[in-house]
């Protein structure tokens, strides 16, 4: 059984509309964020990764399983939508009951592992209320338990932070970071930029229906080379530093930190910037730290897709 | 790249038959359809017309106390016509039944947008739809064949094996011409269910189809001097197909080989509009 979640030249059309276009990707374990605007392709992706639409062409498999097998697939996957999708009148006990019932398990199995999951998301107390009730965040908590119920291997979640108060969304991040921990996928779109930097370990940028960048966001970030790398040199001498660094041809621009205790540097030849450092420590500039300052994902969004939609 | 321990366990216990799941869904719309009082009361009420048909059967076979009320024993008649009547009648009620319980099967999934959930386990659309019909198919049985062969039964028991085996096929009528209004029910119902979000509009339009439909079908006859205009009456065509299968002698334009031809492209176009409608996603232009 093959150990990724691949995508061979995948496109999805709806009519005329574009869902995705010629997508390839080899998605590995752990977290990885989809990333990118509204209309870019996210959710039509994740409704390609679980089957739930076919692809207009193209090939995918999860795990080695193809996605239209889903006696096989939904044993391996759970799945979150982004929308407030529940049926009237059940309560959040019977929401994760009944769905695992209808995915095959026995009902005494059934009913241990309803509250299992919904003891992972601490929604004990609320369990015997209507979902209806529930507060969005609740919601959202509720709707991850029926992704996790079953014990799948790829948990893909469609915005589930959205809605959450800053402690839920540290207790769901926990959760999803102790399930890359166990070893499983989990495929999270999110707008919330610095959360999926903090969290993720791949970032897949859609814009438009195409993948711009896949990978990890420090690699990703190297890779861009119209955009000069930035870089956050914290010395005793800024001012020398910086005049010092000027005299080579790689450097683009150098501002000094408004503490005064720092130079901000654009560089376009990241390895000889780093070598020169070492030069000028040796002469006895005082350097505190060198830190990367654009490799995150704001950044790579940013150059790569542009700075609308982005929530900080 | 994170390091990761790999200590993931999938769930490795038994499963239920695949072809059993179906049920899950149907245990749960036939518990929230008798939720509703008039819901229940009115499936009640479906009964005593049975309850009367069983009272005359008694009658008919209580010779001495009909002599008693001054009651000729041939006025009461257990035979294809006493079945077509309790046919007619049930038809009418298993009629009003799904027009009150069908628009609320999947209209609220879909207002809902609940179908992915539905879509992302080992579950099919045909399951799914086949578990949500399976509430009307197994509510309205209740109301149509299966008191209507209890009733044969109990005349059988009465009447003898020769009359048992004479009429026997009645029995085969019962159930088919029932099943025929299952299905064409059913799926009428729930096509509107799936286009028509709003649960009361969808009730009424499934009367609308069956009253506008006869309505129009006279309008036609009427205005164009022709008998094609039965084909919208889905009503006529029923009756055509029933009275084809209980042996009523009664002019028809239309015949039963040509009602069951429409039939079947009435369930085939509701088929349709319902697959087109129950799907994982939705795409909006």
């Amino acid at each position: 059984m093959s150990d990724r979640i691949v995508f061979e030249d995948v496109s999805k059309f709806y009519g005329e509309i574009l869902g995705v276009n010629k997508v390839n990707l080899s998605i590995p374990p752990g977290i990885t964020s989809l990333v990118g605007p509204n209309g870019s392709g996210k959710t039509t992706l994740m409704n390609l990764m679980t089957g739930l639409v076919k692809p207009s062409r193209g090939r995918i498999e999860v795990l080695g399983i193809a996605t239209d097998d889903p006696e096989k697939m939904f044993r391996l996957v759970g799945y979150s939508t982004q929308f407030d999708a529940f049926p009237k009148g059940l309560t959040g006990f019977q929401f994760i009951y009944s769905y695992l019932c209808i995915a095959g398990m026995p009902a005494p199995e059934a009913e241990r592992t309803a509250w299992q999951a919904i003891e992972r998301v601490n929604l004990v107390d609320a369990a015997s209320r209507k979902v209806a009730a529930y507060s969005k965040g609740m919601r959202q908590r509720i709707r991850l338990a029926q992704a996790l119920a079953h014990n799948p291997k790829v948990l893909v979640l469609d915005e589930p932070l959205n809605g959450l108060d800053p402690l839920a969304r540290a207790e769901m991040i926990a959760l999803f970071r102790a399930s890359a921990a166990e070893g499983c996928y989990v495929i999270i779109s999110s707008h919330i930029l610095h959360e999926v930097d903090v969290i993720s370990d791949q970032v897949i940028l859609l814009s438009n229906g195409y993948v711009v960048a896949e990978g990890q966001i420090q690699t990703v970030r190297n890779e861009i080379q119209e955009h000069p790398t930035q870089i956050l040199v914290r010395c005793d001498r800024p001012r020398d530093l910086a005049a010092r660094l000027f005299q080579s041809e790689y450097m683009i621009e150098a501002s000094i930190h408004k503490d005064g205790r720092g130079v901000l540097l654009k560089t376009r030849d990241a390895d000889r910037f780093y070598l020169a450092m070492n030069e000028l420590a040796l002469d006895g500039i005082q350097i505190e730290s060198i830190a990367p300052a654009d490799d995150d994902v704001l950044s790579v969004y940013e150059y790569l897709i542009g700075n609308e939609e982005v929530v900080r | 790249m994170a390091v990761y321990r790999r200590s993931y366990k999938p769930y490795s216990g038994t499963l239920t038959a695949p072809w059993s799941r179906f049920l899950v869904l149907f245990r749960y719309s036939r518990r929230t359809l008798f939720r509703s009082k008039l819901q229940t009361g009115f499936f009640v009420a479906c009964f005593f017309y049975p309850i009367a048909c069983l009272v005359m059967i008694y009658l008919a076979h209580s010779i001495g106390f009909l002599a008693k009320i001054g009651i000729p024993p041939s006025l009461i008649s257990i035979d294809n016509m006493f079945f077509f009547r309790f046919m007619s009648v049930q038809g009418v009620l298993a009629f009003l039944m799904t027009a009150f319980a069908g628009p609320g099967l999947i209209s609220p999934d879909l207002a809902n947008g609940a179908l992915p959930l539905y879509f992302c386990r080992p579950f099919s659309r045909a399951e799914y739809v086949l578990g949500k019909s399976s509430v009307l198919a197994i509510l309205l049985s209740e109301i149509t064949w299966v008191p209507g062969v209890i009733l044969f039964l109990i005349q059988a028991s009465f009447a003898g094996a020769s009359w048992t085996w004479e009429n026997l096929w009645i029995a085969g009528s019962l159930i088919l011409g029932s099943l025929i209004w299952i299905a064409i029910l059913s799926m009428l119902a729930m096509a509107l269910s799936a286009w028509v979000k709003w649960r009361v509009v969808a009730g009424a339009l499934l009367l609308a189809v069956m009253f506008f439909g006869a309505g129009f079908a006279q309008a036609i006859n009427a205005v164009l001097r022709v008998d094609a205009g039965h084909f919208f009456d889905v009503g006529y065509l029923v009756a055509s197909v029933w009275m084809g299968l209980f042996k009523v002698d009664a002019e028809r334009v239309i015949s039963a080989s040509q009602a069951w031809m429409a039939l079947l492209v009435y369930s085939a176009v509701c088929l349709w509009l319902l697959m087109r409608k129950v799907r994982a996603y939705e795409v909006i232009q």
